[in-house]
């Protein structure tokens, strides 16, 4: 919880502090921080439909925080600093006073909620809650309602768990990797697999954000795609009449 | 008890092996994808790493099944 903390407020220190100093031509220091967030509305522009601007800002504010949060997780003295308590069989037990956020099934649960809350909410707004209940609780031809009705609703819900548990999977995992290398393997060895875990931060936070993005996406469009009949309305190519890039403004 | 930990064992390393070969068989698509159209690379990138986060899934049941004979059970 620690280490969720510490992460926004990085962030929050972040911002405010560029916000008061920002410039129209970014400096060295602006441009490193705007360059994430452009990037990334690039890529929400160009696979989000007609209205990616709506929760451009979600994703993006998922993928700052995850990454910010995996990378204060492999700081040195994150994870090893602690109290040491007497265990239940009175082993010594660590509890360190900041952990990898995402090292805790808490933080990854809870943002997966919120994905989860902004999917289902963007599912209604779009089409409205009718519309959203006949897609969740209805199929196409009627006699398979009571066959497809269940996989529908294990499928919403398999979201969550999938969410959450695949970012706390790679981090806790990454933990343990690291760990278990240094005793195997002692000085140079761990570098590798901290370069690594390097790698598994930015990309584990990238699909957090994108998988967000992709089932706002898809609850947006189902009505729509329904009507067409088509199953790949995920990835629309670039659309002409997008508004334009939040920089260019 | 003993078994609780081998049974976890097999599930995080059979439950590994059809994402393993899932994400192979992605990857050397894209490699492939993008050597014969390099410019591409960009627009293959969001895709690719969506497929890889949802093969990965699979492996993460596994983990989360390994997790609860650990814990969960017994």
């Amino acid at each position: 919880m620690v280490g969720a903390v510490l992460a926004s407020l990085v962030l929050l220190a972040v911002t405010v502090w560029l916000t008061r100093r920002a410039t129209l031509v970014p400096g060295r220091v602006q441009a490193l921080v705007e360059f994430p967030i452009e990037w990334l509305a690039g890529i929400v522009r160009g696979t989000g439909g007609k209205r990616w601007a709506e929760f451009a800002g979600l994703v993006i504010a998922i993928f700052l925080f995850v990454l910010v949060a995996n990378l204060i997780g492999l700081l040195p003295g994150v994870g090893v600093v602690g109290i040491v308590h007497e265990g239940e069989h009175g082993e010594e037990l660590l509890v360190p006073v900041v952990r990898a956020a995402g090292a805790d099934l808490n933080f990854t649960l809870g943002l997966a909620i919120v994905a989860f809350v902004a999917f289902i909410g963007w599912g209604i707004r779009a089409n409205g809650i009718g519309g959203y209940l006949k897609e969740l609780l209805s199929a196409e031809p009627a006699y398979m309602t009571p066959l497809l009705t269940p996989i529908h609703i294990i499928s919403e819900l398999s979201r969550l768990i999938s969410l959450s548990m695949r970012l706390f999977g790679n981090i806790f995992a990454g933990e343990v990797l690291l760990s278990v290398m240094l005793v195997l393997a002692g000085l140079f060895i761990p570098v590798a697999f901290l370069g690594f875990e390097l790698l598994v931060a930015f990309v584990q936070a990238l699909v957090f954000a994108l998988l967000t993005m992709t089932y706002i996406v898809l609850a947006i469009a189902e009505h729509r795609l329904h009507d067409r009949g088509d199953a790949h309305a995920g990835y629309q190519p670039e659309d002409p009449e997008a508004s334009p890039a939040p920089g260019s403004a | 008890m003993e078994f609780q930990l081998l049974a976890a064992g097999l599930a995080i390393g059979l439950g590994t092996i059809g994402p393993g070969i899932g994400i192979g068989i992605g990857f050397s698509r894209a490699m492939e994808a993008i050597g014969r159209n390099p410019d591409a690379s960009g627009t293959l990138f969001v895709p690719y790493i969506l497929g890889l986060a949802l093969t990965e899934a699979m492996a993460i049941y596994a983990l989360v099944i390994g997790l609860i004979l650990i814990f969960a059970v017994g």
